[in-house]
């Protein structure tokens, strides 16, 4: 399909390009799809129709992919609907500073320090992994202009 | 008593009112703490022992109910628990005492059930060791009390009766612990020896008085009357269960008896001179009639007519009698149908008279009863039909639904039994039912369905559309058309002709742009006719079955187009469209040219831009029609007819010109409804079932491979399709059957589509861009390949399409490893993989059996290496991303261990294992669907023999999975891990007690006899959990004997009276019993462990 090299895009540092269309029909669960303008995980899906002989409708249920909550939607099924491009990178942690701020390398060696350490348990157990000398590849989640790290594990491929 | 007992009962009476106020309080009054201290009153009360003198005390003084029924319930279960204990003269003196409070005092009901349920339990109990004495001097009281006392006292006496039929009716489930089930199942076969007969025999004649008296059945006589009647209904309902059956079957007769539908009336040989009495028949006739007006009375009078209706069984095992009885039975019936014009609530039961009727006596005796037999089965199906139409558009009710229905299943025998009704006498009778039905689903003026509904949002689901909720209506509805086709034939086609005509119209106006694109309600009423229309005429044709059979054309359709004896050509010419003058044409090839004709126009329709305008529903339903018209019509099977029409044969037989027009046709209508309906679901997905099931049909002489609209199909596929997954996962199938029997350039077309699959699958590997569409495309492609592998057959040594599927499942360790990070893909991989195992160890090859093991080993690798230790932020979100990925692996595990048995197969099972055991949390072995998986994995792979060939720390999350699985509140989850249990104990045995396996499984045992004792094992699991009790003990024989000790030592602090009948059950349940593993040492244990539960709940809980 030619259209794929079409879809290069500034990954996600403006919320013009952070999203595609794609027919809603289409969709699949487990996929995202751009909910009351929040980027969603799909979770259900099921189709209606307007009258017995009338057309299908699309309702889905997503999950926003950062904050967990709850969204609906309903669509006709030959509709598009926005698709939110989203990432999921995973990083070498390799320093917390004072303030919180985390320091991550990507594959590459690029270093950034523009992220904070998480919140809730998660972030209270990145904190003491570390402290106990554990190598932690953090995953870091990216869609729509936002960004935080979603999960942690210690870093097996280093014991290879 | 003396005064002692006098005064320590009134304040054990006063704590306990109080108590009971407390707990009735409304909660603002009281604080939680008073409230729990409340039910601790109880609770301890509960326990008293040897409390009959306080209890009778309570019952005589105290004011208030709550604390009445307490003490009622109190004696019940300390009968239970101290039977044993107490002598013959306690016992009877305590039912005469019980028997007198009733009568005399008045009590509410839920107090006075509890007490006559106790009378009934001592009663019971005592047949044990007196054969019945007590209960037939018993019996003898009660029928004199209903025929000289006070009604209020019949009533009563009427309410112990059954609560004694009660008591004895269940054996398997009954609430009376304490007694094994051989016991109570025999108990209930002396009772309906001695004593059943009598009481119907008594009560039908106390019933017989009430009618003839003359007064009607209104305020305590009505109530009264209600209560005879239900001892009499419970009589015919009982169920005569065989001694010869199992329990477990036994069981599931009394799990009938407890439902609706009663089993049917089996009466053994002493019954004869009751139920042969002619004017027995009549009297029960005369009584619904006296008894209808109240619908309270008439519910339990119309049941007993229908268990009449279904009288077997030796009692009627000379075939003169049977014919006898049903001559009576008919007679009757017929006579109380002059006097009745039967209203909505009665016809489930007269519909259910008929059913059982025509169930339990032979076709030609049926076919012998008087013709108002079959009139009136005829007259009050229509009227069904009309009240089902009616009650579809003002409510939810189902009644006229219900009785339609079971007057369509008599139906179903009626039409479809040889040796029954001619086809002459049925002929009037069908085209009745059938023109009625028709009339129902029409709109006005040739009908009178309502517009209603079809303008309102519905739920899109593929189980609640008409072709499957009607279904088994239609079904009928087909087999009666066919009974009168000529009729019905003419009727169907000139009701297509008109609508499709007017609908062309309407379409035609549209595309002129004469009339709006939306105006809706003409267009939607003639939707709708449409639909009905063709599923009426689908049924007609053919019948529908399950996917993947193929079904033969009717007889009565070939016997109709032989007499007909039409012109071939003529014929043909019109199905084709050649001719339209129908003139020597075949009325059969005359209405399916017509549902072609219908397609044909949809699918102008469609290309000409009027999607927008055409109904999905119908054009599922035209997709539905043509598919099992298919499957019927144009299948090789011309040998295993015994006669064939000439023109049906030279229109679609194999090989004929005509059958490959109608494929193309039909594969053409597909690709037009793919192509232009991809957001329709319904309608999309009933074009690729037509296109499946025609693809279905292996032989080389089907013509679909090689029409050209299925290649530009595939070809349109595989440029890439705008369809879902889901759609395009069937597509792909489709092509790949179609493929092992398609040959030479023809093939080479067929794989164009893999190909070009397989090359979709290589770009996106090869990009250097990782992005959201790549990934939704990966995914797509994924779930094609799916499709092939479940359609592609090995064929040969090099079989090009095989090695295509082998190549992309070599790519999938890489894509998870890449994609880790994305369930959206991680997911149809694990899926692929799993859907393969069986086509692939399966293969021919052993190398590519080895490929895909070695394929297996490196994805569990690569999943572990991203997924092990993992936390997440999102608690929801992980855990729901988890247990899919975790449900995929175990799926993937066990289609390994199913399909093969080489030595690889075993090793990468228990590599599987391993990286999958740490995964399974026991917070995500709450979750019920993921338990049912992981504990059924559990137990095919034991057997499989994979759990004891893993490392000992691993085998230990197995026993820790297994403990959580076993404090399951599900029967299934502990009857699984029960199960798991004795086969591993089997392995277990042959390593020797002492090994670290052995140890760590018998760990369970304790915690499983625990959970016995204390009944928190589910009853249904309790066999299992025997097995698993012997099993272990079969390790290890010590073990039960040092438990029981443990068990006896705990006891003796808290609970020393108990000890030494807890000592002796000990002792029953090992008696006699060798612990080798052998059957009949298995099959004693089992009757030890019934017996040691019967006696263990009897004494230390009684539930």
């Amino acid at each position: 399909m030619g259209d794929i090299e079409d879809t290069h895009f500034e990954t996600g540092d403006s919320g013009a390009s952070a999203t595609f269309p794609m027919q809603c029909s289409a969709l699949r669960k487990n996929g995202f799809v751009m909910l009351k303008g929040r980027p969603c995980k799909i979770v259900e899906m099921s189709t209606s129709k307007t009258g017995k002989h009338g057309h299908a409708k699309v309702h889905l249920v997503g999950i926003d992919i950062f904050n967990g909550k709850k969204y609906e939607d309903i669509c006709p099924s030959t509709h598009n609907m926005d698709v939110p491009h989203v990432k999921r990178e995973d990083y070498q942690l390799t320093d917390i500073s004072d303030d919180g701020y985390l320091t991550l390398m990507a594959d590459n060696g690029d270093l950034r320090e523009d992220l904070k350490i998480p919140d809730g348990d998660l972030g209270t157990q990145l904190r003491s992994d570390f402290d106990s000398g554990k190598e932690l590849l953090c995953t870091v989640l990216k869609s729509c202009g936002e960004e935080c790290v979603i999960a942690v594990k210690a870093n097996t491929a280093l014991d290879k | 008593m003396n005064t002692m007992d006098n005064s320590v009962h009134y304040s054990a009476i006063q704590t306990l009112e109080a108590a009971a106020q407390m707990l009735m309080a409304p909660p603002n009054v009281v604080s939680s703490e008073q409230r729990r201290q409340a039910e601790s009153v109880f609770l301890e009360f509960r326990n008293t022992k040897n409390p009959y003198e306080l209890c009778r005390d309570i019952l005589e003084k105290s004011s208030s109910d709550q604390v009445r029924f307490e003490a009622a319930g109190l004696i019940k279960s300390a009968l239970i628990r101290e039977w044993s204990l107490l002598s013959e003269n306690d016992i009877s003196s305590l039912r005469e005492y019980l028997l007198n409070y009733l009568l005399r005092k008045d009590s509410p009901a839920f107090v006075r059930e509890k007490l006559l349920q106790t009378i009934a339990i001592i009663i019971k109990r005592g047949s044990i060791d007196d054969g019945g004495r007590e209960r037939k001097s018993l019996l003898g009281e009660l029928e004199k009390i209903i025929l000289s006392s006070p009604i209020s006292q019949q009533k009563l006496a009427c309410s112990l009766i059954l609560a004694i039929m009660q008591e004895y009716a269940i054996t398997v489930k009954s609430a009376d612990v304490g007694l094994i089930w051989e016991v109570h199942f025999r108990l209930k076969k002396s009772f309906e020896a001695l004593d059943l007969k009598r009481i119907f025999r008594f009560t039908v004649g106390v019933l017989e008085q009430i009618v003839r008296s003359g007064h009607r059945p209104e305020g305590e006589q009505a109530l009264l009357t209600k209560q005879l009647l239900t001892i009499v209904e419970t009589v015919l309902c009982w169920s005569h269960v065989s001694p010869l059956l199992s329990k477990r079957l036994i069981g599931a007769f009394e799990a009938i008896y407890e439902s609706d539908t009663a089993p049917a009336l089996r009466l053994s040989l002493n019954w004869r001179d009751t139920i042969m009495q002619p004017e027995l028949l009549s009297l029960f006739f005369e009584i619904h009639m006296y008894v209808r007006s109240n619908p309270d009375l008439a519910s339990p009078s119309l049941t007993c007519l229908v268990q009449l209706a279904s009288l077997s069984g030796v009692v009627v095992s000379a075939s003169n009698l049977k014919q006898q009885y049903l001559e009576n039975y008919v007679n009757s019936f017929l006579n109380m149908m002059v006097y009745i014009q039967p209203v909505e609530r009665e016809m489930l039961g007269i519909s259910d008279i008929y059913r059982r009727l025509i169930q339990f006596f032979s076709p030609s005796m049926i076919a012998a009863t008087p013709p108002a037999f079959l009139q009136n089965l005829t007259t009050l199906t229509c009227l069904c039909i009309r009240g089902a139409a009616m009650e579809e558009n003002i409510n939810d009710d189902t009644v006229w639904r219900e009785a339609l229905n079971k007057f369509l299943h008599s139906w179903c025998s009626v039409v479809h039994d040889t040796d029954g009704y001619s086809a002459e006498t049925l002929q009037n009778p069908c085209i009745e039912v059938f023109n009625t039905y028709l009339h129902c689903r029409l709109s006005p003026p040739d009908g009178i369905r309502g517009l209603d509904n079809l303008e309102e949002d519905v739920k899109d689901e593929m189980d609640e559309d008409d072709r499957k909720q009607h279904s088994n209506m239609l079904l009928t509805i087909g087999a009666i058309a066919r009974k009168a086709p000529a009729h019905c034939c003419h009727v169907l086609f000139t009701l297509l002709q008109d609508r499709s005509k007017r609908l062309e119209t309407q379409l035609q106006l549209m595309h002129m742009g004469k009339l709006p694109i939306s105006s809706g309600g003409e267009l939607i009423t003639l939707f709708e006719d449409l639909h009905w229309i063709l599923m009426i005429t689908g049924h007609f044709l053919a019948v529908d079955c399950t996917e993947g059979e193929t079904t033969m054309i009717p007889a009565e359709i070939i016997s109709y187009s032989l007499r007909e004896n039409a012109n071939i050509d003529a014929s043909l010419r019109y199905l084709v469209g050649e001719s339209t003058n129908t003139e020597n044409v075949d009325p059969i090839l005359r209405l399916i040219g017509e549902i072609l004709r219908i397609s044909a126009w949809e699918c102008a329709a469609l290309e000409a831009g009027l999607g927008t305008v055409f109904s999905p529903e119908l054009s599922a339903t035209i997709s539905w029609l043509l598919k099992i018209w298919a499957n019927s019509y144009l299948m090789d099977q011309s040998s295993v007819y015994s006669e064939m029409s000439a023109v049906l044969e030279c229109a679609f037989g194999p090989g004929s010109r005509g059958a490959a027009w109608a494929v193309s046709r039909l594969a053409g209508r597909a690709a037009t409804c793919l192509r232009h309906l991809p957001g329709q679901p319904t309608a999309a997905d009933h074009a690729v079932r037509l296109l499946a099931m025609l693809a279905h049909h292996h032989h080389k002489h089907n013509p679909l491979a090689s029409c050209e609209e299925f290649l530009s199909l595939v070809a349109w596929e595989a440029s890439g399709s705008n369809l879902s997954g889901e759609l395009r996962k069937e597509l792909h199938k489709s092509f790949a059957i179609a493929a092992t029997y398609a040959e030479g350039e023809v093939r080479n077309r067929l794989l164009a589509s893999t190909m070009a699959l397989q090359e979709k699958l290589m770009n996106i590997i090869n990009m250097q861009s990782d992005t959201e569409p790549v990934r939704n495309m990966l995914a797509d492609t994924l779930d094609c390949f799916i499709g092939i592998t479940e359609g592609v057959h090995e064929v040969g040594e090099m079989d090009e399409q095989f090695l295509m599927l082998i190549g992309a499942l070599d790519k999938i360790p890489g894509i998870i490893f890449k994609y880790h990070n994305y369930p959206g893909v991680v997911l149809p991989s694990l899926n692929l993989l799993s859907k393969s195992a069986k086509r692939m160890l399966h293969s021919v090859q052993p190398q590519n059996v080895n490929k895909f093991l070695e394929i297996c080993n490196t994805t569990f690798e690569v999943y572990i290496r991203w997924n092990s230790g993992k936390i997440s932020s999102v608690p929801q979100d992980a855990e729901e991303e988890a247990y899919e990925d975790i449900c995929a692996l175990m799926e993937l595990i066990c289609s390994i261990a199913r399909s093969g048995s080489e030595h690889g197969v075993g090793d990468t099972c228990a590599r599987g294992l391993r990286i999958l055991l740490p995964l399974i949390t026991p917070p995500l072995l709450a979750l019920p669907t993921l338990a049912q998986h992981a504990y059924r994995m559990l137990r095919d792979l034991d057997s499989a023999d994979q759990i004891t060939n893993l490392p000992i720390e691993d085998f230990n999350m197995v026993v820790t999975a297994l403990r959580v699985g076993l404090t399951a509140v599900s029967c299934d989850v502990s009857t699984l891990c029960c199960d798991t249990i004795v086969g591993l104990s089997n392995k277990a045995r042959q390593l020797g007690d002492d090994n670290p396996y052995s140890l760590s499984l018998l760990t369970l045992a304790e915690l499983l006899l625990m959970l016995i004792i204390k009944m928190e094992i589910p009853p249904d699991s309790i066999p299992a959990a025997g097995a698993a009790i012997y099993a272990l003990t079969c390790v290890k024989p010590a073990l039960l004997e040092g438990l029981a000790r443990q068990l006896i030592e705990a006891f003796a602090a808290n609970d020393p009276a108990n000890v030494p009948r807890l000592e002796e059950a000990f002792g029953v349940l090992t008696n006699g019993v060798l612990f080798d593993g052998l059957r009949p040492h298995k099959i004693r244990f089992q009757d030890n462990f019934d017996k040691f539960l019967a006696s263990v709940h009897g004494f230390l809980i009684v539930k």
